[in-house]
């Protein structure tokens, strides 16, 4: 297919880039494209200059501070996540989510600030990079700033970019001790989009029994526009047992004040039912993970 | 920085060979190798990034070309599925294909090919589920993909000879 008649550049630096995308309002960052291709193919957006940064190396980097934090460039792809021994390291629920996205071609060309500010609801690496409460570095001709990943997505399709800013990287605070990841989805098939999904941290304390949960998080997609932290759920969490009676037991806030969309994929209420289940299994995870630092036995009776 | 333009010069290479071309903007990879080069083993499906008929490798990663712009080849080294055969000659992967009748109508197969040597040169020798994996992103509405895993791993046992060859495509 051709597609609209359009321009394209390539800048040399992210500095060349800013000075593109500021002086043209219908400029759009080519990244990956596997997304943005398909959106022009479609002629759902009106785009008169592309602005490739797929190659820039200063959006390619993955850096670890000493104090085990990251910096991933906004052009990672997901295959790089994938790979990377600094990311599996310190965030393997993140590598995971990254490798399981699509097939190898999609990962091999897809990238992590792609997936992000296309902010479409069915994303999977949103909600994931709001449990690790992930910061994302904006910058554009006139400056730089930070926005926490909870108030980067705004809703769908839409983020809290600017226009004429740019997504360089995102920043990963070091998982504190004792701390775990959890990531369930629900959906039909192994290729379909997730119907509802949970993404959940969690900080045990208490030594080596680790016992009680000390701080969690707990955010559920395809429930809202956006990807929401359930803030009831996780002040049911913190402070109690690390037992799956307890995880139970403060699921049950999840639902409640829900108002998810009904589509082909499910009900309203349906999403609403699961979103419990899936929120009590991503905490369950996330505190096996937490204790092993490995992958969690699934509890028995309860498929995945 | 590249010129901002709707039709840009690129220089490339497919299988190993040179071209020079001026392409538009608007151009998605898999029309330049068809229409522009003629190369009409890299087949078009879905044109929507699904079904992997258009499979190439680019700069040795694998991609579907339907979903590549024309300038993104400046500077690239692509490979199609016309570079596997050695002069008319099949090498290993496509030989297995043809003895574990791995096609039917073979629309995918050069999308399959692709696939496949990716995998065997990431991993010679891959387990039947990371087959699976490695070929998620190509769709065969024929075979049921049996016989498509059975070739790749018949051509995975049969390496080293057919290695030597893959070697040779990943050191281009």
């Amino acid at each position: 297919m051709l597609l609209e008649q359009v321009e394209y550049v390539r800048p040399d630096s992210v500095d060349e880039a800013l000075a593109l995308l500021a002086d043209e309002d219908s400029a759009a960052p080519l990244a990956g494209g596997q997304s943005l291709v398909n959106i022009l193919k479609n002629r759902v957006a009106a785009v008169e200059l592309l602005v490739d940064i797929s190659a820039l190396t200063e959006l390619r980097r993955i850096s670890a501070a000493p104090d085990g934090s990251l910096e991933i460039g906004a052009c990672v792809t997901y295959d790089e996540l994938d790979n990377s021994g600094e990311v599996r390291a310190a965030h393997r629920a993140l590598a995971d989510a990254a490798g399981h996205i699509e097939d190898q071609q999609i990962r091999n060309r897809g990238t992590i600030g792609g997936n992000c500010c296309l902010s479409d609801p069915t994303n999977n690496l949103p909600p994931l990079l709001v449990a690790l409460d992930a910061t994302m570095h904006l910058r554009s001709r006139s400056g730089r700033r930070e926005v926490a990943a909870l108030d980067f997505f705004k809703g769908y399709f839409a983020t809290a970019l600017e226009p004429g800013e740019l997504l360089v990287s995102i920043g990963l605070p070091a998982p504190p001790p004792l701390s775990g990841t959890g990531y369930v989805s629900l959906a039909v098939a192994a290729d379909a989009k997730a119907i509802v999904r949970c993404a959940a941290t969690v900080r045990l304390e208490n030594g080596r029994g680790a016992t009680t949960i000390g701080g969690s998080r707990v955010v559920l997609a395809r429930v809202a526009h956006v990807p929401i932290r359930h803030l009831q759920m996780e002040s049911r969490l913190n402070g109690r047992e690390a037992s799956e009676e307890a995880v139970r037991a403060a699921a049950e806030a999840v639902g409640e004040g829900l108002e998810p969309i009904t589509d082909m994929h499910g009900s309203s209420e349906y999403r609403r039912r699961m979103a419990r289940v899936v929120a009590c299994r991503a905490v369950l995870e996330a505190v096996a993970d937490a204790r092993q630092g490995g992958a969690p036995a699934p509890a028995p009776g309860s498929p995945r | 920085m590249s010129e901002r333009s709707v039709a840009h010069p690129v220089t490339f290479t497919v299988n190993g060979e040179e071209h020079r071309r001026v392409v538009p903007a608007r151009q998605l990879l898999v029309h330049l190798l068809r229409d522009t080069l003629g190369l009409t083993g890299t087949h078009i499906g879905c044109d929507t990034g699904n079904c992997g008929a258009c499979t190439v490798i680019y700069n040795g990663k694998l991609v579907k070309s339907c979903m590549l712009l024309a300038p993104q080849a400046d500077g690239a080294e692509i490979e199609t599925v016309e570079g596997l055969a050695d002069g008319g000659q099949l090498n290993g992967l496509q030989q297995a294909f043809r003895e574990h009748h791995a096609l039917q109508c073979g629309y995918c197969t050069p999308g399959m090919l692709m696939s496949a040597t990716y995998l065997l040169r990431h991993n010679p020798s891959p387990t039947e589920e990371e087959i699976r994996r490695g070929i998620r992103g190509n769709v065969c509405r024929c075979t049921g993909y049996v016989n498509i895993v059975r070739a790749v791993k018949a051509a995975a046992d049969a390496l080293p000879a057919s290695l030597e060859k893959l070697e040779k495509g990943a050191a281009r």
